[in-house]
C-alpha cells in the first residue's frame, strides 16, 4: 500500500464482555422435552420395555382389562396393548417425520420456483394449487394409494406428504417474493447465481425461521393424519402396528365397551403430539425474538 | 493512440410501464461511452434515471430501445449474452446505494467475498476461500479480525467496503457504483471514495460512478456526464465541466454547491433553472473536444 | 370506473367457472383412474354372480365402456341443462340425494362454525384481556391440549362417556326413527357432533384472535387512549378488536371449507346422515355421477371462500392491490 492513503478512524474492535449467562434451562418447555424424550426413547428402545411379543395373537386373552400380566390390556385380537404401545410408537413416530419431510421439500422447492418465476407463471400456479386443494383429499388419497400399492409406512407417508404441502409452499412463496427483491439476491443473481444456489445459500436460511413452527405442526398433523386413515380403514394394515392401526379397532371396541383399547393409545399419541407443540412453540417465540433483535 | 472504449451506451431507452397508469419514461434516448481505465461520474437529482442507468448497463433491465456494448458484446441481444455469459458476469460488477440490503445478514463476512469466486468455481489461488477473503480485505483495509463477523455487527463503511471487495475478488474490468456513498456519513464518505481512487490506481479498472454529490464526483472521476429527466444534458472532463459549464442546467447544478466559507456563501446568489421540458428535445452537440451539451435543433 | 368494476367481475366470473371446469375434468379423470369396481355400488352383491356377457350389458347401459372425452362431454352436456345424473347406490337423481342430506351438514356445520367463529372472538379476547394472568395461562394449556387430540378420538370418547356410560345423549344419527320434524329431538341428536366440531377448531381461531389483540395492544394509539384514560376493557375491546377484525374476517372466510370439510368424520363416527358420509361413500364406492357433484361443490365453496378472502385483503391492505397493476418490475438474471 503507498502512503498517502490512510484510514482514518478504523481501530480494531475488542471483543465484547460477556456476563454470566443465565440457565439455558430457563423458559423453554422442560416437561413437554422430557415427556417427548420419554416417549421417543421407550419407543427406540422398545425390545427392552416390551413384556410380550406385540405380534403373537394369544386368542384365549382377548379383550382382556388392564391387569397385572396385560398392563393396557388387550386387543380385540389378543395382542398385548402395553407392548404394542412401544413397538408401533416407532412407526407412527416414522410416517410422521417423513410425511413431514416429504411435504417440506416439496412445499420449499414448489414455493420457492413460484416466488422467483415471473408473475404470469407465479399466477398460473397458485390456481392450480388452488385447484388442486379443492379436489376432496380424501379422493386423492384412494388415487395414491391405487398408484402407489397397499399401504405401508413408506407409501402412507408419501400419501400425507403430497396431500399436505400446498399451505407451506404458500407461505414460502410470499417469503421468496418479498427476498427477491433484495439486493443480495439480486448481487447473487447478476454474478451468476443458479436457482439451487439461491434456494440453499441465500433463500433459506432467510425464510427457514418463518415455517419452522410450520414443519413442526406438520409432523403433527401427519401424525394426526395417519391415524385418521387408519381409523377409517385407509391407513396402515391391521398386521402393521402403529398408534393408528390400534385405534382402528377402536369403533368395535365401542361396542365391547373396551376402553382401554381407545383410551390408552389415545393418550399416548395426544401426549407425544402435546409436547411437539410445545416444542414448537417455544421454537416460534425463540424466531421471533431473534427476527426482533436483529 | 485512441483508448480503448470499454462501455458505449447508445441511445438508450426504457420505459417502466405502470399498468392503467400510464407508463413512465426513465431514460431517454442516453449516450456515452466509457474507456478503459477511466472514472466516468454520472450526476443527476432524484428521478433522473441514474439507478435505471445502473441497472441497464448490468443487464438487471432489458432497454425498450437504444444499444448497449461491452467489449464488443451487445448486451440487447439475448443469443449474444448468452454466449457469453461467464464473461459478462465477470467483467461487470455492481455496488449498491444500500449496504445494509445487500449483504445477506446471515453469512460471515469472509463467506460473502468469497461468494463470486464460488459460483464460478475458481478455486481460491491463496487456497482456501477463506484465505482468499482475507486476502481482498486486506486491499479494502479491514484486517483479518472482521472475517467472521455477520454484516449486522459492521458499520455502514465497514459493510461498504466488504461489498466492494466482494466486487473486485473477480477483478472485474467494469465497476458500476450506484450510489454507494449516499447512506454514510461525510467522514465515512470520504475515506470510501479515497479507497475508490487508490484501488482504480492499483487495479486500473473502470468505473460508472453514480452520485448525486458534485463535491465528490469533482473529486474523483476523470470525466461527468449530467443527467436531468433522463437526458443527458452535458458530458465532459471533470475540469471542463466545473470550470467551463455549457448547459444552463449544469450551471444552476454547479452554483448550488454549498462553499464551506459562510461569507463567501452569503455573497452568492443561486442560478435556477426553470425546466421548459420541450428543451429537452435536443441532440448532444460536440461544443469542444469531448464536451458534449444538449442543445435544441442541434446538429450532432 | 363502472366499467373498470364489471370488467374486474366479468374476469372473476370467468376465472370461477374456467376452474370449475377444469376442477370437473380432472375430477372426472382421478375418479375413473381409481380402483374399484362401479358396477358393485349400482348392483350391490350381485355382480360377483355376473356372467362376463351380463357385465358387458351392465357396463354399456352406464355408459361405462366409451373412452374417457365421449363420457366426459356427454357428462356435460347434460350438466349444463341441470341432469347430474343418477347416483348408482341410492337408484335416485344425484340432485335429490344431496338435497336431503344438504339440510342436515348445513345444521351441523353451520352452527358450528356460528360457534365457532363467536366463540373463539369472545375467549381470544378474554385471553387477551387478562393477559399473563391465570386465566389466561390456563385457558392457553386447555386450549392447547384440545387442539392436540384427533376428533375422531373426541368423538370416541364423547360417545363412551355420554352415550353409553352416562346415557344422556344418543350417539349416532340426526334424529330418532320418526322424530324428524321434532325439532328438541334434532337438537338432541346435533349436541355430541356439535361439540367435538366446535372443540376442535375453536382453540385454533382463539388463539389466533388472542395472538392478534396482543399485537394491536402494543401499538402506540392504545398508549394514547389509556393516557386519555379509557378504561383497560373499552380500549380492547372498541379499539384493537375492531382493527384486528379486517384480518380475522378474511382467515375466517378461508376456513370456511376447511370447518365444512373436516364434519366428514364427525359424521363418520356419529353416523351423521350428511354430505361428508355421503362424499366418503361416493369416493369409496365409485359412484361417479354423486362424485362429481360434490367435488363440484365443494371446488366451488373453495373457489368463492378464496375470492371472499381475497377481497376483504385488498380492501385492507391497498399494497396488495397496486402490486397487481404492474407497478413491480421484473428484474431479470443477466
Amino acid at each position: 500500500m503507498t502512503d498517502g492513503f490512510q484510514m482514518v478512524g478504523i481501530r480494531p474492535v475488542p471483543p465484547p464482555e460477556r456476563g454470566r449467562p443465565a440457565p439455558w434451562y430457563r423458559g423453554k418447555p422442560v416437561a413437554a422435552a422430557v415427556v417427548l424424550a420419554v416417549i421417543v426413547l421407550g419407543c427406540l428402545c422398545s425390545e427392552l420395555l416390551m413384556t410380550k411379543d406385540p405380534t403373537y395373537l394369544d386368542l384365549a386373552n382377548c379383550n382382556v382389562a388392564p391387569n397385572r400380566e396385560f398392563l393396557f390390556g388387550t386387543d380385540a385380537m389378543g395382542r398385548d396393548l402395553f407392548s404394542m404401545i412401544w413397538y408401533g410408537g416407532r412407526v407412527s413416530l416414522l410416517i410422521g417425520i417423513l410425511a413431514t419431510a416429504i411435504s417440506t421439500v416439496l412445499a420449499i422447492v414448489f414455493g420457492a420456483a413460484s416466488g422467483m418465476a415471473s408473475v404470469w407463471l407465479d399466477t398460473l400456479l397458485m390456481r392450480g394449487t388452488e385447484i388442486l386443494l379443492s379436489i376432496p383429499g380424501l379422493l386423492l388419497v384412494l388415487l395414491l394409494q391405487a398408484l402407489l400399492g397397499p399401504a405401508n409406512v413408506w407409501t402412507l407417508s408419501w400419501v400425507i406428504g403430497l396431500t399436505s404441502w400446498t399451505a407451506m409452499a404458500k407461505v414460502v412463496r410470499t417469503e421468496v417474493r418479498q427476498l427477491r427483491t433484495s439486493d443480495y439476491v439480486v448481487a447473487a443473481r447478476c454474478m451468476g447465481g443458479g436457482f439451487f444456489y439461491l434456494l440453499r445459500k441465500h433463500l433459506t436460511p432467510n425464510f427457514l425461521s418463518s415455517i419452522l413452527f410450520m414443519v413442526v405442526m406438520n409432523i403433527r398433523s401427519a401424525m394426526v393424519a395417519e391415524s385418521t386413515l387408519s381409523f377409517l380403514g385407509m391407513g396402515l394394515p391391521l398386521e402393521v402396528i402403529s398408534w393408528g392401526s390400534m385405534l382402528s379397532l377402536a369403533e368395535k371396541a365401542l361396542m365391547t365397551r373396551a376402553w382401554w383399547i381407545i383410551v390408552i393409545p389415545g393418550a399416548f399419541l395426544i401426549a407425544t403430539l402435546l409436547s411437539i407443540t410445545s416444542l414448537g412453540n417455544c421454537l416460534r417465540k425463540q424466531a421471533n425474538r431473534k427476527a426482533r433483535n436483529l | 493512440m485512441a483508448e480503448e472504449i470499454l462501455l458505449d451506451v447508445r441511445h438508450l431507452t426504457h420505459v417502466f410501464p405502470l399498468g392503467r397508469h400510464g407508463s413512465v419514461k426513465a431514460v431517454d434516448d442516453l449516450s456515452f461511452q466509457i474507456r478503459r481505465g477511466e472514472i466516468f461520474g454520472l450526476v443527476g437529482e432524484s428521478g433522473s434515471g441514474k439507478s435505471t442507468v445502473a441497472r441497464c448497463v448490468m443487464s438487471l433491465y432489458r432497454p425498450t430501445a437504444g444499444e448497449i456494448w461491452f467489449q464488443g458484446v451487445n448486451l440487447c441481444d439475448r443469443a449474444a449474452c448468452r454466449a457469453h455469459r461467464t464473461m459478462l458476469q465477470r467483467e461487470r460488477q455492481l455496488i449498491f446505494q444500500d449496504s445494509t440490503s445487500s449483504l445477506n445478514q446471515r453469512l460471515k463476512v469472509w463467506d460473502i467475498i468469497a461468494e463470486p469466486m464460488r459460483i464460478h468455481g475458481i478455486r481460491p489461488p491463496r487456497g482456501t476461500y477463506r484465505a482468499e477473503a482475507e486476502f481482498q480485505m486486506h486491499y479494502v483495509g479491514l484486517d483479518a479480525g472482521y472475517l467472521d463477523k455477520y454484516p449486522p455487527e459492521l458499520s455502514g463503511g465497514q459493510r461498504q467496503r466488504v461489498a466492494i471487495a466482494r466486487a473486485l475478488s473477480m477483478e472485474p474490468e467494469l465497476l458500476v457504483a450506484d450510489e454507494p456513498i449516499a447512506s454514510l456519513d461525510v467522514s465515512i464518505q470520504a475515506q470510501i471514495v479515497n479507497l475508490f481512487r487508490h484501488l482504480q490506481r492499483e487495479h486500473g479498472f473502470s468505473i460508472l460512478f453514480i452520485a448525486h454529490d458534485l463535491a465528490m464526483v469533482e473529486f474523483l472521476c476523470d470525466r461527468v456526464g449530467v443527467l436531468y429527466h433522463g437526458r443527458m444534458v452535458e458530458s465532459a472532463p471533470t475540469s471542463a465541466l466545473f470550470q467551463r459549464p455549457l448547459h444552463p442546467y449544469t450551471q444552476a447544478l454547479l452554483s448550488a454547491i454549498p462553499i464551506p466559507d459562510p461569507r463567501l456563501e452569503r455573497s452568492r446568489t443561486l442560478q435556477t433553472f426553470s425546466p421548459d421540458l420541450a428543451s429537452l428535445d435536443g441532440v448532444l452537440v460536440k461544443e469542444e473536444p469531448d464536451h458534449f451539451v444538449l442543445r435544441e435543433g442541434g446538429r450532432p | 370506473m363502472k366499467r373498470s368494476i364489471l370488467r374486474s367481475i366479468g374476469i372473476k366470473v370467468l376465472v370461477f367457472v374456467v376452474s370449475l371446469l377444469i376442477l370437473s375434468a380432472a375430477v372426472f379423470c382421478v375418479a375413473r383412474l381409481a380402483p374399484g369396481d362401479p358396477l358393485v355400488s349400482y348392483y350391490g352383491d350381485r355382480v360377483e354372480k355376473m356372467s362376463p356377457q351380463e357385465r358387458a350389458w351392465a357396463e354399456d347401459k352406464l355408459g361405462l365402456n366409451d373412452p374417457l372425452t365421449v363420457q366426459y362431454v356427454r357428462w356435460l352436456e347434460r350438466a349444463v341443462q341441470g341432469d347430474f345424473g343418477i347416483s348408482y347406490q341410492y337408484k335416485m337423481p344425484v340432485t335429490e340425494v344431496i338435497a336431503q342430506r344438504m339440510g342436515n351438514t348445513l345444521l351441523l356445520g353451520g352452527v358450528g362454525l356460528l360457534l365457532i367463529f363467536g366463540g373463539a372472538l369472545l375467549l381470544g379476547s378474554f385471553c387477551a384481556w387478562q393477559e399473563d394472568r391465570w386465566p389466561d395461562r390456563l385457558l392457553c394449556r386447555a386450549g392447547t391440549l384440545l387442539s392436540c387430540i384427533p376428533e375422531f378420538w373426541l368423538s370416541l370418547l364423547l360417545i363412551l362417556v355420554f352415550a353409553m356410560g352416562i346415557r344422556w345423549l344418543p350417539s349416532s344419527g340426526a334424529y330418532s326413527i320418526g322424530g324428524e320434524g321434532n325439532v328438541g329431538d334434532r337438537l338432541v341428536h346435533l349436541i355430541l357432533p356439535l361439540t367435538v366440531v366446535v372443540l376442535s377448531h375453536l382453540w385454533y381461531y382463539a388463539y389466533l384472535v388472542r395472538n392478534r389483540l396482543l399485537e394491536e395492544v402494543r401499538a402506540d394509539y392504545v398508549l394514547l387512549a389509556r393516557v386519555k384514560g379509557l378504561p383497560r376493557r373499552a380500549v380492547l375491546f372498541r379499539h384493537c378488536l375492531r382493527s384486528a377484525m379486517p384480518t380475522y374476517l378474511s382467515i375466517l372466510a378461508i376456513s370456511i371449507p376447511h370447518v365444512l370439510g373436516g364434519t366428514y368424520i364427525v359424521e363418520t363416527v356419529f353416523s351423521y346422515p350428511g354430505l361428508g358420509t355421503l362424499s366418503y361413500e361416493s369416493a369409496r364406492y365409485q359412484d361417479y355421477n354423486l362424485l362429481m357433484v360434490l367435488c363440484l361443490l365443494s371446488g366451488a365453496v373453495v373457489m368463492l371462500c378464496n375470492l371472499a378472502a381475497q377481497a376483504i385483503n385488498e380492501r385492507i391492505d391497498p399494497r396488495i392491490r397496486g402490486e397487481r397493476s404492474g407497478m413491480e418490475q421484473e428484474v431479470r438474471t443477466p
